[in-house]
C-alpha cells in the first residue's frame, strides 16, 4: 500500500556527504531510504554542490534544509516526492491565462503569447506526473501536475515544446495551431540502459564499443533448454551452435564467427568472472543464468591468450532488493523422434541383394545364383529403427529463493533434470541435480564480500556409440538387414544355427533368443541384444564451482576486487561387460569384466583487479588494472576386475575376491599447466558521444618454452554516437545511432598440449624378452622438439553500428575480419620420419570474414504487445596458408576401405572442405563407356561396365586415379540465422523461436561401406539395372568386380544439401490475473505448454540435419548421429 | 608471478635433454628399438596390422577371409591384387619399419655418450641397434625397393627434403650394418635375454640378405657358419639344431627352442583388454586365424576366420607328414564331432595350424582374444638350411653339402631324400615353411610370382613390390610412387 505523505517525511535519514552534488544526495536517498523523486532537469540544477550532514533526522528536515534552502520546493504525491522550484520561483498561472515565472529574486515577468494546454502521457496512456515542459530556447516552462496536465503560455505558433521525463525519450513538439496537445512520451529504449558484461567489469550498452551479443535470462528460460549453451543457438548473430547429438546431456559445438583455428575453436567460458574449462558450462543450471554476453571481436583481448575463439561470459542470478522471493518453475514433457531415414524392407532388401549378385555375376561372366530364392517370402521384415526409437519422458524442476536487504543479497536455487533418451532409454538417459548459492554482504560502506557456489551432480547412461559406424544401436539399426527377426523363435531353422548354438547368445527376459544376422556382421549387431550387454553402465560427475571475493572502495570511484575461485570435479564411470555373443565378430566369451573409474580435476584461479571511475565535466573515465593466475591439475584412476563370478551389472562388485592378476589398475596424471597474466583497460567517453576503449593483456603460459613464454595482446575500440550531436536531426526516424570500430590481437593457446616445445621421451615402447615372457619397458622420443613454438594470434577488426529507429526498432550491424596466424596444431609428419606422435607447430593462417545483422522490433496495438526479432550472420572461412612444406591436411575418413580422406584443409578453401571424386552420373550403356575417351582416343574407364559411375577426369590425364579428386562442397554453413516472435494479450502469451543454416553440405556416411550386404537406402530401389538403364544411381555390387569404387570412393554421390530451418520453440502461456492471486498473496502464476523442435524443414535425408563435428575435426559427416527429439511439455511458473 | 611458476617438469615422461643419462636408460632405448618388430597396431592409421596376415593373403598359401569381402581390407586387396596407393598393406609395413629405423637411429646417436656405459655394453647395444636397423631396412627394401635411407633422426626441418636412395645403396648399408653387428653381438644370450639378437641371428639375416641380392657364394659362406658343419647335427657353433618333432617348433611351450635363430617374442601374461589398444605384445594373429563360432574340440570358439588356408596348399601338402602341423581341417573336424562353426568369407574349411588358437593356450587372466602367447620365429634353422642349399646350387658349388642340407630338413619329418635341385628346394621351402610369411617373398625373388599368383591377379613388373602409401608421395614429400601404381 502506498505510504502516506506523513510516513515518508518521517523516515529517518543518516547521511554525511561532503562537497557533493544534489544529484548524489537524491541518489543516496533513493538508494538508502527507498524514496522516489520526480523532478525535471530543466527546473532543478542537480549539479549544484552541497554539503550535508544529518544524523537520525527526519526526511522532512533533510528536504527542508537541502532543497528549500536551495530554492527547491517539494510535494509528496502518493509514494513519490515531486521536486519543483520554490513557490516564489514557481510558475504561476494568472487569471488571464498568462504564466508568470519568478526566477530567484528576479521579479515575476509575464510572458506574452498564446496559451497552450496539454497532457503528457506514457505509451499506455497513463499520465506522467512531474514531466518538464519547456519552451525550447527559453526558461519558460512548467512541470506537469498529478493528472499529467500542464498549461503554458508560449511565444507563438512557432514555439517548440521540449518535454522531458527521466527514463523517457525527450520529445520536441511544435505548437502550431494546436491549443490543446496530448504528448506521448516513449520509454527510453531499454537496450541502451542494458548493462553488458565486458570481462572484469560492466558497461552500459549505449557506450559499448565492442561487438558484444547479449542474451537475457528470459530468452534462456522460455526455451526450456537443458544446457546453457543450447540457449545461444540462433539467439545472436555470429554464434553458430551445432548440437550434433540428441543424446541427453550432450554438449553442442559452439563456433563464434567461424572456425578460428584448425585445432581448437572452442570459445572461452567465464562464469561469474571465473574462467572454466570447456566442460564447465555443463554445471550451470540454465534457470540460474541472469545473462550471457558473448565477446566476439577485439573486446575479447581482455582475456588475452585464450580469447581468439571468442569469450562467453555467463552471469548468474543475484538477489534483488525486497523481501524473499520464492519461485518455482518446472515442466514435464515427452519427447519423440522426428524422422527416420527410409531404408528397404525385407522383401526389397532380398530383391536388391539378388540384384547385386546378378550385377556381379554379369560383370564377371559368372552364372548368376540368386542369394534369396523367394524375396517376397520375407514380407516387410524387421524395421530396426522402430525397435530402437521410443517416446521418452523429460522433467525439470527448479526452485529458487532470493532477495536482498541493504546489506545482504542472496540467491539460492535447486534444480533437477531427468531426461530419457529417445533411443533405448534404458541405456540412454541423463539426470542432473544442481544447487547454487550466491550471496554478498555489504559489511561496511566500503567493503563488500561475497561468494558464489554451484554444486552439480550428473548421472548419465550413454552406451550408444553415436555418430560412429562401428556399432551401437543407431549404426546397427541403419545397417542391419530387415530379414533378421528381433527374436529368433526357430534357431534350428535359421540360416545360421551355429550362432544360436553359442551358449552366450543373448536372450530376452522371457528366455527367447535375440535374432542374430547371418548377413550383416562385424560390429553391426541386434540393437536389442546389444542393449542387454550395456544395462546399468553409467557415468557420473560431481562438480563444485565456487568463488569468494572481497571488494573494497577505499576512496570514491575506486573499487579493488580480489577473487579466488576453484573448480573441483570428481567424475568417473562404472561399467560391466558380461559374457555375450552378439555375432561371430562381436562377442565376449572369455571373462566378465567390471571397470570402475574415479577421476578428479582441480583448477584454481586468483584474480585481483582495481577499477577507478571518475568524471571530469563531460569526460568519463574507467580504468582497470588486474592480475590473474591459474593452475590446472588432475588425475585419473581406474580398475578392471576380471572374472567376477556374476553376469549382470547389478550383481557386479569389486568386493569379489579375485586373483591379483585379474585386478588391473590404470591411472594417469594430467600434465601440469600454469598461466599468469597482467592486464589493463581504459574506457573513456566524452558526454557519451565520443567513446574509446583500450586493452592490453600480458600472458605467460607454461605451455611454451622459455623463449616464448610471454605474449602480449592489445586492442583498441572507438565509438561515435552521432545521434548525440546537436546537429543530428531530432525529428528524424533515427532515435539513436552509434558507429563503432575495433581492432586487436587476441591469442589462442588452448589448442596446445603441454611440453610440446621440447622433445619428450615417452614410455610404452615395450618388448618382451626371455622365456618368462617379461615385458621390458622401452623409452624413445615421442616427437621432434619445436623450441620455436609460439602463441597463435588472431588479428581481428570490426566495424559496426547500433541504431534505434522509429523508436521501436533496434538494429545492430557488424562487418568483421579475423586473421589467424601461426595456428597451433599437431603436424602429422610423413611416416618415413619414424615418429608415431605428431609434433605441434605454428602452421598456417586462416581468415574469417563476415557480416552480421540483428533486428528487434517491439510495439503494441492496444493491449496486444509484441516483439519480432531476427538475426542473420554470414561467415566466409578460408585457410590462407599451411606453411611452405605441405599443401593440405586431411580431415575425416571413411571406414577402413581406403586411405582417402573425406575433407581437406587447403589454402584457398574453407576449412575441411569435402574432397573426393566427382561422379558425372552413371554409364547407361557400353556405348557411353566407349565414348568416354581421353585426348589420345583411349578409354578413360576401360574396366567400367554399364551401371558404373562415370568419374570426372579432373586432371585430364586420361585415367581415373587418386589425382582426380577435387573439392566437392563446404561443410560449413555460410549463413546462420534465427527469428523470434513474442506476443502477449492480457493474460495470454506466445513465444515462437526458430533457427536455421544455409549454404553447407552434409556427407552421409552411415552406411557401412565395408559391409556390402548392409541394408540399403530406399533410393537404391532405383539403382541401375539393364532394365532400369536410365537410372543415375549406380548398379549395386558386393565385390565391385569392375573396381569402380562407386560406393567406396568419397564422392559427391554422398553429399546432400545441409540447409534447414527449425522451429526450436513454440510456447503458449497463461498468467492468472493478479486480482485472483492477491488474496493468496502470490505474485505470479503462469501455466505454459511448449514444444521444442516442433518442425524442421530440410531436404536432408538423414535423422537430423544438425550434424556437427565428428572424428578428426571434420564437420558435417553423418555417421549415424543421435537425432534431436521433438518435445512437448506442460509447465508451471510460480512466484510467491 | 615469477617466471618459475611457468617453468614446469612433465609427469610420466622425461625431457629429451635429460635422457640416455645412464646404462639402464640406454637399455630402455634398446628395448624401444625392438618394439616395432611386434607392434601389431602401429600402421599409419593405427589399425590392426600383422605382417603375416598380409603376406599370407598375398601368397598362394592362404586367402584373406574374415567377416566379409572387405573385412581388414588391406589383406583383401593383397589377396586379389586390387591394391593401389590408397588401399593395401603398405601402410602398416612402411610406417612400422620406419619407426624401427628411427628408434635405431636415435639409439646409435645417443649410445656413444651415455655416462657410465661399459665398453662391452656399448658394443652390444650398438650391435643390436645396427642389426635392428638392417632388419627394418631389409623389409622396406624387399617390399618397396625404392626407399629413403635415413641414418640419423630427422629434425622437422629435414623431413621434407628426404629423397629415395638406390636399392644398391640401401643394400650396401644393410650389409655394412649387419657386418658390424656380427662383430659386436654376443654369440649367445642367457635365458632371461632370449629374444635379443645374437651373432647367429645377425649372420643368418646377412646370409638371407646376400641370397636376395643373389650373392650366392657370400650367402652360402655365412649361412654355413650358422648351420654348422653337419647338417642335421647338434653341435653347430651357436648350438642350433633341428627339433626332432616338427610340431614342437610352434608350440608356445617351446619358445626359444634350438631351431629358433631369430624369434619375435610375444607374451600371454599381460592381461590385455580392449582398452590396451596399441600396447599389445601378445599375438593377435593367433586370434585372427581361428574359426568363427566354432563348437568343436581343441580350438578356441571365438576366432575371426582370417587367412583360411588355400585349397592349393592343402592339395600340395596332402600326404606330407607336416600337413597336420600346418593345416587344421576344421570342416572335417566339425563333421566328425557333429559340431558346427561359422564359415568366414572365402572359407575353404582349412585353417592355419601353426598359429592356431588352441584351447590349451587360452589364458586364464585377461581377455582371451588379446592374450595369445605364441611367438613368431622369423628365422629358423630349417629355413637357413634351405637358404644355404639354394645358394650353393645357384653358385654351382658343393652340391653334396646342399644335398645334405635338403636331406636333413626332409629326414626330420621322416621323408626320403630327393635329389637336390632348385625346383626341389623351392618345393621343400613351400611345404616346410608354409604360412610362415616367406612364400610371397620367395615367389617374387624366384620370378615365379606372375605364374604362380596369376590366378589371384598378380601383375608382372608391378606387384613384385608394394605401392608406397599414397600420402607419403604427396603433399610436400619428395618421395616418388613406385612404377605401375
Amino acid at each position: 500500500s502506498p505510504l502516506k505523505a506523513q510516513d515518508v517525511l518521517n523516515k529517518t535519514v543518516n547521511m554525511s556527504l561532503g562537497n557533493t552534488t544534489l544529484l548524489d544526495v537524491l541518489n543516496y536517498l533513493q538508494k538508502n531510504n527507498d524514496v522516489k523523486f520526480i523532478y525535471s532537469k530543466n527546473a532543478i540544477d542537480v549539479s549544484k554542490t552541497v554539503t550535508v550532514n544529518f544524523e537520525n533526522q527526519s526526511l522532512k528536515t533533510v528536504l527542508d534544509q537541502v532543497f528549500k534552502n536551495n530554492g527547491i520546493d517539494y510535494e509528496v504525491l502518493k509514494d513519490r516526492i515531486v521536486l519543483g522550484k520554490n513557490a516564489e520561483n514557481t510558475v504561476t498561472v494568472n487569471n488571464d491565462g498568462t504564466v508568470t515565472i519568478a526566477t530567484g529574486t528576479t521579479s515575476a515577468k509575464a510572458v506574452a503569447g498564446i496559451p497552450v494546454t496539454g497532457k503528457v502521457v506514457d505509451e499506455t496512456g497513463l499520465p506522467i506526473i512531474g514531466a518538464s515542459v519547456v519552451e525550447k530556447g527559453t526558461t519558460n516552462g512548467i512541470t506537469t501536475d498529478i493528472n499529467g496536465a500542464f498549461k503554458l503560455n508560449v511565444s507563438g505558433p512557432q514555439a517548440v515544446l521540449e518535454v522531458q521525463y527521466i527514463g523517457y525519450t525527450t520529445k520536441d513538439v511544435t505548437v502550431g495551431a494546436q491549443t490543446s496537445i496530448t504528448i506521448t512520451l516513449v520509454e527510453a529504449v531499454k537496450g541502451l540502459n542494458e548493462v553488458v558484461v565486458v570481462g572484469y567489469g560492466t558497461q552500459k550498452k549505449a557506450v559499448v564499443t565492442g561487438a558484444i551479443s547479449h542474451v537475457a535470462a528470459s530468452d534462456v528460460q522460455d526455451q526450456q533448454v537443458t544446457r546453457v549453451d543450447d540457449a545461444l543457438q540462433g539467439r545472436t548473430s555470429g554464434v553458430n551452435v551445432v548440437q550434433s547429438s540428441g543424446a541427453p546431456g550432450s554438449a553442442p559445438a559452439i563456433r563464434i564467427r567461424g572456425i578460428t583455428s584448425i585445432n581448437n575453436s572452442d570459445p572461452l567460458y567465464v562464469i561469474d568472472g571465473v574462467v572454466v574449462d570447456n566442460g564447465g558450462i555443463d554445471n550451470i543450471n540454465p534457470n540460474d543464468v541472469e545473462s550471457i554476453d558473448v565477446l566476439k571481436d577485439a573486446s575479447a583481448a581482455i582475456y588475452g591468450s585464450r580469447a581468439s575463439n571468442g569469450v562467453v561470459l555467463i552471469t548468474t542470478k543475484k538477489g534483488k532488493k525486497g523481501s524473499a522471493k520464492v519461485s518455482y518453475n518446472g515442466y514435464v514433457g515427452y519427447q519423440n523422434p522426428v524422422s527416420k531415414p527410409q531404408l528397404t524392407d525385407a522383401t526389397q532388401y532380398a530383391t536388391l541383394r539378388n540384384e547385386a549378385a546378378a550385377n556381379d555375376a554379369r560383370n564377371q561372366g559368372n552364372t548368376y545364383v540368386p542369394v534369396f530364392a523367394n524375396p517376397s517370402s520375407f514380407g516387410v521384415g524387421t524395421n530396426w529403427q522402430n525397435e530402437i526409437f521410443t517416446n521418452a519422458l523429460i522433467q525439470n524442476h527448479n526452485l529458487s529463493i532470493s532477495g536482498a536487504t541493504d546489506d545482504a543479497n542472496y540467491y539460492t536455487s535447486f534444480g533437477y533434470l531427468d531426461q530419457d533418451g529417445i533411443v533405448d532409454p534404458s541405456i540412454s538417459n541423463y539426470k542432473k541435480f544442481t544447487f547454487t548459492a550466491n550471496t554478498s554482504y555489504k559489511a561496511k560502506k566500503w567493503l563488500t564480500i561475497g561468494e558464489n557456489i554451484t554444486y552439480t551432480y550428473t548421472h548419465s547412461q550413454s552406451s550408444l556409440n553415436t555418430n560412429s559406424v562401428f556399432g551401437g544401436p543407431l549404426s546397427s539399426a541403419l545397417n542391419l538387414d530387415p530379414i533378421t527377426p528381433v527374436i529368433q523363435t526357430n534357431p534350428a531353422g535359421s540360416p545360421n544355427p551355429s550362432d544360436y548354438a553359442n551358449q552366450y547368445a543373448v536372450r530376452n527376459a522371457q528366455g527367447q533368443l535375440y535374432g542374430i544376422s547371418p548377413y550383416v556382421g562385424q560390429e553391426i549387431t541386434n540393437p536389442l541384444a546389444y542393449l542387454q550387454t550395456q544395462l546399468g553402465n553409467y557415468n557420473y560427475a560431481t562438480n563444485l564451482l565456487g568463488n569468494a571475493f572481497v571488494e573494497i572502495t577505499p576512496i570514491k570511484g575506486l573499487k579493488i576486487r580480489s577473487q579466488i575461485s576453484a573448480k573441483q570435479a570428481y567424475y568417473g564411470s562404472d561399467s560391466f561387460t558380461p559374457l555375450y555373443y552378439l555375432n561371430s565378430s562381436t562377442s565376449n566369451l572369455s571373462n566378465t569384466s567390471q571397470y570402475l573409474a574415479n577421476n578428479r580435476n582441480f583448477t584454481w584461479n586468483i584474480d585481483n583487479t582495481a577499477t577507478y571511475t571518475r568524471s571530469f565535466g563531460k569526460h568519463n573515465f574507467t580504468a582497470l588494472i588486474g592480475q590473474s593466475a591459474q593452475e590446472e591439475s588432475g588425475s585419473t584412476l581406474g580398475g578392471t576386475f576380471i572374472g567376477e563370478p556374476v553376469n549382470t551389472f547389478s550383481q557386479a562388485s569389486p568386493n569379489f575376491s579375485l586373483p591379483a592378476a585379474n585386478t588391473i589398475a590404470n591411472g594417469s596424471d594430467n600434465q601440469p599447466y600454469h598461466l599468469a597474466s597482467t592486464f589493463a583497460r581504459l574506457q573513456y567517453d566524452y558526454d557519451g558521444k565520443y567513446l574509446f576503449s583500450g586493452v592490453i593483456r600480458h600472458d605467460g603460459s607454461s605451455k611454451f618454452g622459455s623463449d616464448n613464454i610471454y605474449g602480449t595482446f592489445p586492442s583498441a575500440e572507438a565509438g561515435y554516437v552521432i545521434s548525440k550531436e546537436d546537429w543530428f536531426p531530432k525529428e528524424s526516424f533515427v532515435d539513436f545511432l552509434k558507429i563503432r570500430g575495433s581492432y586487436g590481437i587476441v591469442g589462442n593457446e588452448m589448442a596446445l598440449n603441454p611440453f610440446e616445445y621440447t622433445s619428450t621421451i615417452g614410455s610404452g615402447h615395450n618388448y618382451v624378452f626371455g622365456n618368462g615372457q617379461v615385458l621390458n619397458i622401452g623409452y624413445s622420443p615421442n616427437a621432434p622438439a619445436n623450441p620455436n613454438l609460439k602463441w597463435e594470434e588472431t588479428k581481428t577488426a570490426d566495424i559496426g553500428f547500433d541504431a534505434i529507429v522509429l523508436h521501436n526498432l533496434n538494429v545492430t550491424f557488424d562487418i568483421y575480419q579475423k586473421l589467424t596466424q601461426g595456428m597451433l596444431e599437431p603436424v602429422q609428419l610423413p611416416s618415413y620420419a619414424g615418429f608415431a606422435t605428431a609434433p605441434f607447430a605454428n602452421i598456417g593462417n586462416m581468415e574469417n570474414k563476415g557480416v552480421e545483422l540483428e533486428l528487434n522490433y517491439n510495439d503494441r496495438i492496444g493491449d496486444f504487445r509484441y516483439s519480432v526479432g531476427g538475426n542473420i550472420s554470414y561467415n566466409h572461412n578460408e585457410v590462407t596458408s599451411l606453411g611452405d612444406q605441405i599443401q593440405y591436411q586431411k580431415t575425416g575418413s571413411l571406414q577402413g576401405d581406403n586411405s582417402y580422406e573425406i575433407g581437406r584443409v587447403t589454402p584457398g578453401q574453407p576449412y575441411g572442405e569435402f574432397y573426393g571424386f566427382e561422379e558425372l552420373g552413371v554409364f547407361h550403356s557400353q556405348a557411353e563407356i566407349d565414348a568416354y575417351k581421353n585426348k589420345s582416343g583411349a578409354l578413360i574407364q576401360p574396366n567400367a561396365k554399364p551401371g558404373d559411375f562415370k568419374w570426372a577426369d579432373i586432371n585430364g590425364d586420361g585415367k581415373i586415379d587418386a589425382n582426380d579428386r577435387t573439392f566437392l562442397g563446404n561443410p560449413l554453413p555460410t549463413f546462420t540465422y534465427g527469428v523470434n516472435f513474442n506476443a502477449s494479450y492480457h493474460q495470454y502469451d506466445i513465444k515462437l523461436f526458430g533457427q536455421g543454416v544455409w549454404g553447407n553440405k552434409i556427407f552421409q556416411a552411415y552406411r557401412r561401406l565395408d559391409i556390402p550386404t548392409a541394408n540399403y537406402p530406399i533410393a537404391a530401389l532405383n539403382a541401375w539395372t539393364p532394365s532400369n538403364a536410365n537410372s543415375n544411381y549406380p548398379a549395386l555390387t558386393v565385390t565391385d568386380p569392375t573396381g569402380s569404387g562407386d560406393f567406396t570412393n568419397p564422392s559427391n554421390f554422398y553429399l546432400q544439401n545441409g540447409a534447414y530451418f527449425r522451429i526450436k520453440t513454440l510456447q503458449l502461456g497463461y498468467t492468472l490475473p493478479t486480482a485472483w492471486l492477491k488474496a493468496a498473496d502470490i505474485q505470479k502464476v503462469r501455466f505454459f505448454i511448449s514444444s521444442n523442435n516442433l518442425l524442421t524443414i530440410t531436404g536432408y535425408k538423414g535423422y537430423d540435419p544438425e550434424v556437427g563435428i565428428g572424428n578428426n575435426n571434420q564437420f558435417g559427416v553423418d555417421m549415424g548421429i543421435y537425432p534431436q527429439a521433438r518435445t512437448f511439455m506442460a509447465g508451471l511458473d510460480i512466484t510467491l | 608471478c615469477k617466471k618459475s611458476f611457468l617453468e614446469l617438469q612433465p609427469k610420466g615422461e622425461f625431457l629429451g635433454s635429460n635422457f640416455y643419462a645412464n646404462p639402464s636408460q640406454a637399455l630402455e632405448g634398446v628395448v624401444a628399438a625392438y618394439d616395432p618388430l611386434v607392434t601389431e597396431t602401429g600402421g599409419i592409421d593405427n589399425t590392426y596390422s600383422d605382417p603375416l596376415g598380409a603376406l599370407n593373403a598375398g601368397s598362394d598359401d592362404c586367402v584373406a577371409g574374415g567377416g566379409s569381402s572387405s573385412d581388414v581390407n588391406q589383406w583383401q586387396v593383397f589377396n586379389n591384387y586390387t591394391l593401389n596407393p590408397s588401399v593395401g598393406p603398405q601402410d602398416q609395413f612402411w610406417a612400422i619399419n620406419f619407426q624401427g629405423v628411427n628408434r635405431a637411429d636415435v639409439l646409435l646417436q645417443a649410445l656413444p655418450s651415455v655416462p657410465g656405459l661399459s665398453a662391452d655394453l656399448l658394443k652390444r647395444y650398438t650391435g643390436e641397434a645396427l642389426f635392428l636397423r638392417a632388419h627394418y631396412y631389409f623389409d622396406l627394401e624387399r617390399l618397396f625397393k625404392n626407399v629413403p635411407l635415413i641414418l640419423t633422426p630427422l629434425t622437422t626441418a629435414q623431413v621434407y627434403t628426404v629423397t629415395q636412395a638406390t636399392p644398391a645403396a640401401v643394400y650396401a648399408q644393410i650389409e655394412a650394418d649387419l657386418t658390424t653387428a656380427v662383430a659386436d653381438l654376443p654369440p649367445t644370450v642367457v635365458a632371461a635375454e632370449d629374444g635379443r639378437v645374437t651373432q647367429g641371428a645377425a649372420k643368418a639375416l646377412l646370409g638371407k640378405v646376400y641370397l636376395y641380392e643373389q650373392k650366392w657364394a657370400q650367402s652360402a659362406a655365412i649361412l654355413a657358419d650358422v648351420n654348422g658343419t653337419t647338417p642335421g647335427g647338434t653341435n653347430s657353433t651357436y648350438g642350433y639344431a633341428l627339433l626332432p618333432n616338427y610340431g614342437d617348433i610352434f608350440d608356445p611351450k617351446n619358445k626359444f627352442n634350438s631351431e629358433s635363430i631369430f624369434e619375435l617374442v610375444h607374451s600371454g601374461t599381460q592381461n590385455y583388454t580392449w582398452s590396451n589398444w596399441d600396447q599389445f605384445k601378445s599375438n593377435i594373429y593367433v586370434q585372427m586365424v581361428g574359426p568363427r563360432s566354432y563348437g568343436g574340440p581343441l580350438y578356441y570358439s571365438g576366432g575371426y576366420g582370417f587367412n583360411p588356408v588355400s585349397t592349393q596348399l592343402a592339395t600340395a601338402m596332402k600326404g606330407d607328414p607336416r600337413y597336420p602341423y600346418t593345416i587344421a581341417n576344421i570342416d572335417s573336424l566339425t563333421k566328425a564331432t557333429n559340431t558346427t562353426y561359422s564359415p568366414s568369407y572365402q572359407n575353404t574349411g582349412y585353417f592355419i595350424q601353426k598359429y592356431a588358437p588352441l584351447l590349451k593356450n587360452v589364458v586364464t587372466t585377461g581377455t582371451i582374444d588379446l592374450n595369445w602367447p605364441n611367438d613368431y620365429i622369423e628365422i629358423r634353422l630349417a629355413d637357413t638350411y634351405l637358404m644355404e642349399a639354394e645358394a650353393l646350387v645357384n653358385a654351382g658349388s658343393n652340391t653334396a653339402r646342399a644335398q645334405a642340407l635338403l636331406d636333413a630338413v626332409r629326414a626330420r619329418v621322416g621323408l626320403a631324400s630327393v635329389p637336390v635341385s632348385l625346383p626341389n628346394i623351392y618345393n621343400e621351402r613351400r611345404l616346410e615353411l608354409a604360412t610362415e610369411g616367406h612364400r610371397w617373398f620367395d615367389l617374387v625373388r624366384w620370378g615365379q610370382a606372375p605364374t604362380v599368383l596369376g590366378f589371384k591377379g598378380f601383375t608382372a613388373n608391378k606387384n613384385e613390390i608394394l605401392p608406397i602409401p599414397l600420402n607419403e608421395t604427396t603433399n610436400g614429400s619428395k618421395i616418388k610412387q613406385n612404377p605401375g601404381y
